[in-house]
């Protein structure tokens, strides 16, 4: 999510390649996000390849927000 | 363990990164300043003014050129990209600021070269002057972009004017230079990105 955060959309290889993560974990974590509705998968072909486009929702960037704000405050209160 | 804020600032120079990576960037740019010299070098061989319109086609041959070579080579390797607006919006205001600055540079040349003291000094140090115009030219693109070998480039064009200064080299020749060592570069990091990134020949789809 953080690396869609960043951008306005990418590709299901660029995220890939970004995360690091193998094509079948990728999926299922996007299928997860795409459920909860913090994504929007496109999907088009392009050349007669399939090509899959991803980019945060509305709600997906408000959710990411509240998350880094609660990790703040959790961190925050830490004792040093 | 302890969850972390995860730095979005270092994701996006990141990823700003991971997209340029692939030296294309480099050789088109060295294409230009290569063109550029050429002109000049055409110019000043032939006394023709057709060389000096040399830039003006790079600009419109260059740009659909690396587009297309973006298309083909990049987006198959490491996939498509769209990056907000913070970054676009720092390179607008580094450009808008650099034509109003140059813009300047010359009405004051303009006014200026009646008076004699002036113009001879910007002749004797014009290729001095044209390092750190490069220097900080690069400096701010490499601010904007957070690529770091643009700060390389411009420590290396300071580098070949002052030293063309010195040793009295034409002008056109260490633009030539510069092109070439710029291409150079691009086409090593081109090479070393097609090594890591070969062609899988299939996208995947969320299912």
């Amino acid at each position: 999510m953080a690396q869609l955060y960043v951008v306005e959309s990418a590709d299901f290889l660029f995220l890939q390649h970004q995360t690091e993560m193998s094509s079948g974990n990728l999926s299922a974590h996007l299928k997860k996000l795409e459920a909860a509705g913090y994504i929007e998968v496109t999907k088009e072909y392009i050349d007669k390849k399939p090509h899959t486009t991803l980019a945060l929702t509305k709600k997906g960037r408000e959710a990411f927000k509240q998350y880094r704000q609660r990790v703040k405050q959790f961190v925050e209160k830490i004792p040093e | 363990m302890v969850a972390k804020e995860p730095n979005l600032k270092e994701i996006e120079r990141k990823t700003y990164i991971s997209y340029h990576q692939d030296g294309l960037l480099d050789i088109f740019a060295s294409l230009y300043i290569v063109g550029f010299s050429i002109g000049i070098l055409l110019d000043f061989i032939w006394d023709y003014s057709f060389g000096l319109f040399i830039p003006g086609f790079l600009v419109v041959l260059v740009l659909p050129l690396w587009i297309a070579a973006k298309r083909k080579i990049t987006l198959p390797r490491i996939g498509f990209v769209k990056f907000g607006t913070s970054g676009s919006k720092k390179v607008t205001i580094i450009l808008t600021g650099l034509t109003i600055v140059g813009g300047l540079f010359f009405l004051a040349f303009a006014l200026l070269i009646k008076s004699s003291s002036w113009t001879d000094f910007i002749f004797a140090n014009g290729l001095i002057l044209v390092g750190i115009g490069g220097l900080t030219i690069s400096f701010l693109f490499g601010y904007a972009t957070g690529l770091k070998r643009l700060y390389a480039y411009g420590v290396l064009a300071l580098a070949i004017f002052v030293g063309g200064h010195f040793l009295g080299v034409f002008f056109a020749y260490l633009v030539l230079m510069l092109g070439v060592t710029v291409m150079l570069v691009g086409s090593s990091l081109l090479i070393q990105f097609v090594r890591k990134y070969p062609l899988k020949g299939e996208d995947f789809v969320v299912q």
